[in-house]
This record gives structure tokens, sequence and C-alpha cells, in this order.
């Protein structure tokens, strides 16, 4: 047998076993994913009562008709969107200002690494059952209104003032997720070699200059992905306005995801929630796509 | 070799989960088994195993089901029957459990329900009717409120054993220290309950920087129009008409509006919490509230102060008292394939010593008269719990029975949380925005009746 047969036969094994290591993620991937998602476009066609799963009626694009003159899909749109547009930034920010902060080497920078990023190891739901008590309206329950009252301001209806519930629930998600984006963050400082601040520093560079002109090209990569991912995370928001405010006062806090859940599990109309979930689909593959291409065009 | 072994590692990973997926039926063959075993334990024909799902509770009630069906599957070995207890967690996350089952088709034999949602399920034909199970004669021991109720359609579709009710709870130490006549509130009669006039005005005496004067249920969910319903029926209207095919006119009428804005003016004013803490009448945060009869055992077992508990408040324009009522109760589902056996059960579960000695345990009224000669039921004789009860039997309103009820009772959430959140913020009462917000609740309801129900 000759070198090159030898080397082809190899090459042909190993992508044998390629495709029969990516099979099992295939097929996870199909059954939880793709077959879901087939059905959703499927049933979105259908007047679908989530109690009567053997009497559905095809109505065709009636659904999506009725969905673009909903003033409530349109406000849960608005909402997702401006959580997205706020929560994305402040939470990277402060990310990465921890990062900064713990990837300095003094005495018990450990304790504080644990601290910044333990939010994250607690659920969602106690979180935001928590912050719910520490939002509380009365001063005499609410810790944060006591606080304020104490120091002379009036006491704020933190969740039940349309005004102030959704920055409320943006608060303390960028405090619970900070600590996820913070460990990446750190990865990605730790992968810029020193020399490099050694040079920046021999060349005059201030701190901020180092940050400027090291850090952040060294961490471009990082903050590409890190962007992406509070993005998609955020157009997700539910647990929080499930928990804390039930979508309310007044829609304020209402998301494209509770809006499907409560279509669909409420008031049951499984049809009409499964077009809303298929335009939220193309909406964050859309903002996905785009994020995507600002980022690659700063290359 | 190192190719060999990827293959190999590859291979094993695919076969386990092949392995997964099939678990469910080694399972299934594991229950087969057991099955077959019992079935020739017994000597007798199949032995049919009965699954039911009932909310999670207190440590007592969860003792009664062990305690209940070990009981049951002993004296019944053809009839085996096992219970699952699902988390209510709060407002609809226990509907939308049974919601997910039916769209699998994975209901099991029986399931239990919240009083106005029995219309719902029964509409849909997720239930089947029991009155071949519970006649005329048996069901006479029942509370009217419990078999209204359960009834939809004419036909019975669910059977509890225990009522609930709301009433006026209020801190008689702080009271007297806010110069209101204590001594009146506790010798009022069921035909002389205090008026929302008086409701309001004891509020507003008692309300200071440590104290709100009252306390409104604020689940965001069922117990929102579960407590206020009395007010609305009281005034002269209630949400939804009595044939359950039409809200207009109703939850949005003039009537509706005078009462939500009477509601509202309570919030608007500071008298209670738009977002209450949990007991905040026990722990001594409020000093009277619209409280459950729940809440009667509660207080009894932890409260450090004198309380007392009157009549639900009656409008003052009409003077008709009414109060609240309903409470889970069992019923069968379509999936069930022993509906006779389900029957069976239900029957025995049912009982007046069942009944009783349930009602004890999860701290509420019995919906069968007979279960009070039980000695278990009695602390009913007298006091706070035999006013609940005196309340049940003379002016308890079951909610609505249409099967537009589940979207209405979140509608109906909504539109108050967000009325009272208004009136919170601007420390006004706008009516022009009630009504608004009650259009749209009743704008909803026909939309969900009309595209699901009418004929």
């Amino acid at each position: 047998m000759t070198k090159a047969s030898n080397l082809s036969a190899r090459k042909r094994n190993e992508r044998i076993a390629a495709y029969v290591f990516v099979i099992p993620a295939v097929v996870l991937l199909v059954a939880f994913l793709v077959v879901p998602m087939i059905y959703t476009v499927y049933y979105s066609v259908f007047q679908y009562q989530i109690m009567r799963p053997d009497d559905i009626t095809f109505i065709g694009l009636k659904n999506y008709v009725k969905l673009f003159g909903d003033s409530d899909f349109w406000q849960a749109l608005k909402n997702t969107v401006y959580f997205t547009v706020i929560v994305v930034p402040c939470q990277c920010a402060l990310a990465l200002a921890l990062a900064l902060l713990v990837s300095k080497k003094f005495r018990g920078v450990a304790i504080f690494r644990t601290m910044y990023f333990s939010p994250q190891l607690t659920s969602m739901v106690v979180i935001s059952i928590l912050w719910t008590v520490l939002y509380n309206s009365n001063p005499n329950t609410g810790l944060i209104n006591s606080l304020l009252t104490n120091l002379g301001f009036d006491s704020i209806n933190f969740l039940s003032n349309e005004k102030t519930a959704m920055n409320s629930i943006i608060f303390m998600s960028a405090w619970q997720g900070a600590g996820y984006q913070m460990m990446i963050f750190l990865a990605g400082l730790q992968g810029i070699p020193g020399e490099q601040y050694e040079a920046a520093s021999v060349d005059g560079a201030t701190k901020f200059q180092q940050f400027l002109y090291v850090t952040i090209p060294g961490l471009q990569s990082t903050i590409k992905y890190v962007i992406m991912i509070t993005m998609i995370q955020a157009m997700k928001l539910f647990t929080q306005p499930y928990v804390m405010t039930q979508g309310g006062p007044k829609n304020s806090t209402k998301t494209l995801v509770y809006y499907i859940y409560t279509q669909g599990f409420q008031n049951g109309n499984f049809g009409y929630a499964c077009a809303v979930a298929a335009v939220f689909f193309v909406i964050v593959v859309t903002m996905s796509l785009a994020m995507k291409r600002v980022t690659s065009a700063t290359d | 070799m190192k190719k060999l072994i990827a293959l190999v590692l590859a291979l094993a990973m695919a076969l386990s989960l092949v392995a997964c997926g099939s678990s469910s039926s080694t399972t299934t063959t594991s229950d087969t088994t057991t099955d077959s075993s019992a079935a020739a334990a017994t000597d007798s024909d199949e032995v049919i195993y009965l699954t039911i799902w009932s909310p999670t509770d207190e440590a007592a009630v969860e003792e009664w089901w062990v305690e209940k069906l070990a009981e049951w599957n002993e004296a019944n070995p053809n009839i085996q029957v096992s219970r699952e207890a699902i988390d209510r967690s709060d407002s609809y996350a226990y509907d939308n459990k049974i919601a997910t089952a039916v769209t699998s088709n994975d209901l099991p034999d029986i399931f239990y329900v919240d009083g106005p949602q029995v219309s719902y399920y029964a509409a849909n034909g997720v239930t089947v009717p029991l009155d071949d199970y519970f006649t005329a004669e048996d069901l006479e021991d029942f509370v009217d409120s419990a078999v209204t109720q359960n009834t939809y359609d004419g036909q019975l579709y669910a059977i509890g054993a225990t009522e609930s009710s709301v009433a006026f709870f209020y801190n008689k130490d702080y009271l007297t220290e806010c110069g209101v006549d204590v001594d009146d509130l506790d010798s009022r009669t069921i035909d002389n309950p205090i008026t929302w006039s008086e409701f309001l005005e004891i509020a507003e005496k008692c309300t200071t920087d440590s104290y709100v004067g009252t306390h409104i249920i604020m689940d965001h969910g069922e117990g929102l129009p579960y407590a206020l319903e009395p007010l609305y029926v009281s005034e002269g209207v209630d949400y939804i008409s009595d044939d359950g095919t039409t809200a207009e006119g109703y939850v949005n009428s003039a009537e509706a509006v005078t009462t939500t804005a009477w509601l509202a003016n309570i919030i608007a004013n500071g008298y209670a919490n738009i977002d209450p803490i949990d007991d905040e009448f026990l722990n001594g945060a409020c000093a009277t509230m619209l409280g459950g009869s729940w809440d009667i055992a509660t207080l009894e077992e932890s409260a450090d102060f004198e309380w007392g508990v009157t009549y639900y408040p009656v409008s003052d324009d009409t003077g008709t008292a009414v109060s609240p009522c309903g409470d889970w109760a069992a019923a069968i589902s379509k999936n069930c394939e022993n509906v006779d056996a389900a029957g069976e059960f239900l029957q025995w579960l049912m009982n007046t010593e069942n009944v009783a000695t349930y009602a004890a345990a999860i701290a509420k009224p019995a919906t069968r008269s007979s279960a009070y000669d039980e000695e278990a039921m009695a602390d009913y004789a007298e006091g706070a719990r035999a006013l609940i009860v005196e309340q049940l039997e003379n002016t308890a309103s079951p909610r609505p029975r249409s099967p537009s009820y589940a979207n209405f009772s979140s509608d109906y959430a909504e539109a108050m949380t967000n009325i009272f959140s208004d009136a919170a913020s601007t420390g006004t009462v706008d009516e022009d925005y009630i009504q608004s917000e009650l259009d749209r609740v009743s704008a909803n309801f026909t939309e969900n009746y009309e595209t699901y129900y009418a004929e």
C-alpha cells in the first residue's frame, strides 16, 4: 500500500469518526430544537385552544394578521427591545469593570471573585423573590425604601409604578448577570500578554491609555461574544417579570416571551402563541445576524 | 488504535443516548411485573391503578393523604390509588401543569381543580360528569355553593371536601388604640354586617406611619377576583352574566366602576399596600384585612395580639350581604380508563368521615353538613370558624360558571393591578381609566367566548 492511499484511508476514517461524534448532538438538536420549531410554525396557522388538542382548525395567516394589529404584542416587543438595549451595555460594562478589578493580584481577590459570581449560582426565581422584598414600597418592609426614607427621601413604588418597574428589573438583572460575563472577561484578560502592557508603559502610556489601546483591542473577540450572548439572553427575559410583576403594571414589564406564555397557557390561545413565538424567533435571528454583521465590520 | 478507541467511545455515547430513550419502557416492564404480581397476590381480577394530582400542601394534609390512601389501598386490593403532589406555587402555575398534560394526553385519572375552573375543563371535555356516582340525595348533604360551583351545563363535574370564605379580620388591640369601637364590631350579626363606609372609616382611622388600615389580597392571580367579587354582587352586578356567556354590561357596568373606584380609593389614600408582604396582618403591619378562612388557624397559632373577625362588608346602597366561597375539588379526567373505579374511589373519599378529617387537616370548612357532627370538626361550633360556616350557609355566592372564566380571571387580575398601580402613583382615582380597563376585560372575554364556545 502506498503512502498516499494510507493518508486517504486515514482521512476517510477520520471523517467517519467525526460524523459519529456529531450524531448525538445532531439528534438532540433535531429533537429539542428543530422539531419544536417546525411544530411552532405549523400550529401558528391553526385556531388551537390549548384544552382541545384534537379539535384544531386551519385558519391560514389569520393569527399573523391579528398579531400585527395587537397593541399588547407591540408593547411587549417595545419592552423587550428596551430591556435589551439598556441591559446589554450596562451589564457588559459592569462585568468588564468587575473583571478588571478582580484581575489584579492582591490578598483576598478570590473572595471578591466568588462574591461577584455568586448571584449566578442562585436560581433566578429565588433572586427575583428576594428583590421583590427589597423593592417593597412600604418603608417598614422594603429595605431599599427604608434606606431612602431614613435618608430623607420619599419612598418609591419600584415595581408597582409603570415608570420604574422595568428599570428596577433591569438593575436587578444586570447585578445578577454580570458575574458570569465577568468570568469570561477575566479569561480574556488573562490571554493578553503582559509584555504589551510593559511596552505601552515604556512608551509612556497612562493606565487609561493602556486600557484603551491594549486591553480593549486584546478583548475584542471576547467583547463580541459577551455582547452576543447577553443580547440573546436579554431578548428571552421571562422569569423576572413572571415572578416580580406579572407583566404589569400597565404592561410596562410584559416581554415577548412572557406574552407568549400568557397567550398560550393562561388564555389558552395556543395557535396564536405559536404565531407570536415564530415572529419572535425571526426577530431574534435577525437581531443576532445584524449584531454579527456590525461587530464583523469592526474587524 | 486511537481511531478504534474513538469509534468505540462514539458508539458508546450513541448507545447511551438510545438507552436513555428507552429507559421508560424498562420502567414500564418493571411496572407490568409489579402489576402482575399484585394481581396474582390478590387472586382476583385485574388490578386497576389510579393516580391523583392535587396541590402540595402543609405537612398535616400530606400526612392525611398518606394515611387515607394506605387505608383505601389495603381495603381495596383491586383498585390501587397513588397521589402525586403538584407544586401549586402562586397564581396559575398548577393550571399550567394541567394544560401541559392535556396537550400531551398525559392527565392523571383524577385531578384537583379550583372551583371556578370546573366549567372551563368541563366545557373543553377535559373532565367527565360525576352524576352517576353522586346522586341528588347524596348532594343534599353538601352546601349549595359547593354543588353549584362544581356544576356545569346541569351536570356535576367535580366534588370537593372543603369550602372557603373571606371575612373582615381586625386587630383588637390596635383598633382600640385608634379609638374604634371594637365591642360594636364583635356584636355584629349576619343581618347587621359592617358597611363599606364603616370599613373605610376604620381603615382611615388606623392608617399611620407604621400601620396601614387594611389589607387586600394582591396575588395578581385568582385571589383578586375571588376575594373581591362579593363587593360587586353586593353593589348589584356580578362580573359575568348568570348563564356565563357575556361580561359586557356586567364587569364594565356603572355599578362595577363604582365598586372598583371605591377599592382604588383605598389604595390612593394609602389605607392599603399595593404590594403587601406575606402575612401582613399577622405581622402587625396592618390593622384589618379581608382575610380568608384559612387565616384563622395561622392567627390562632401565631398572633401575639387580640384579634376578631366579623362578616364581609356590604354595600351602603343595597345592604345585600354576600361572601366568597369555593375551593379545590376532585374531577375525573378524560384520560381515565376506569371511570367507574375512579367514581367508586371518589364516593369513598367524600364520605362524611373523610371530609371531616380532611377539612380539619387543611383547616378549612367542610362541604358536608354532616361533617360538622364529627369530632374532628368540633372547633366549628363557635367563634371565628362558626362565623365562616354561617356565611357559607347564608351568603355564599359561587364565582361565575363560564368556560371563559380562566381568561376572565387573569384579565381582571391584570386590570385591577393596573388600576391600583395608577391610584398608588397618582394618589387619585380616575374613573375613566377604570372604565377603559374594565371595558378591555369585557372585550377580551367576549372574544374568547365567541372564538371557542359560542354556538
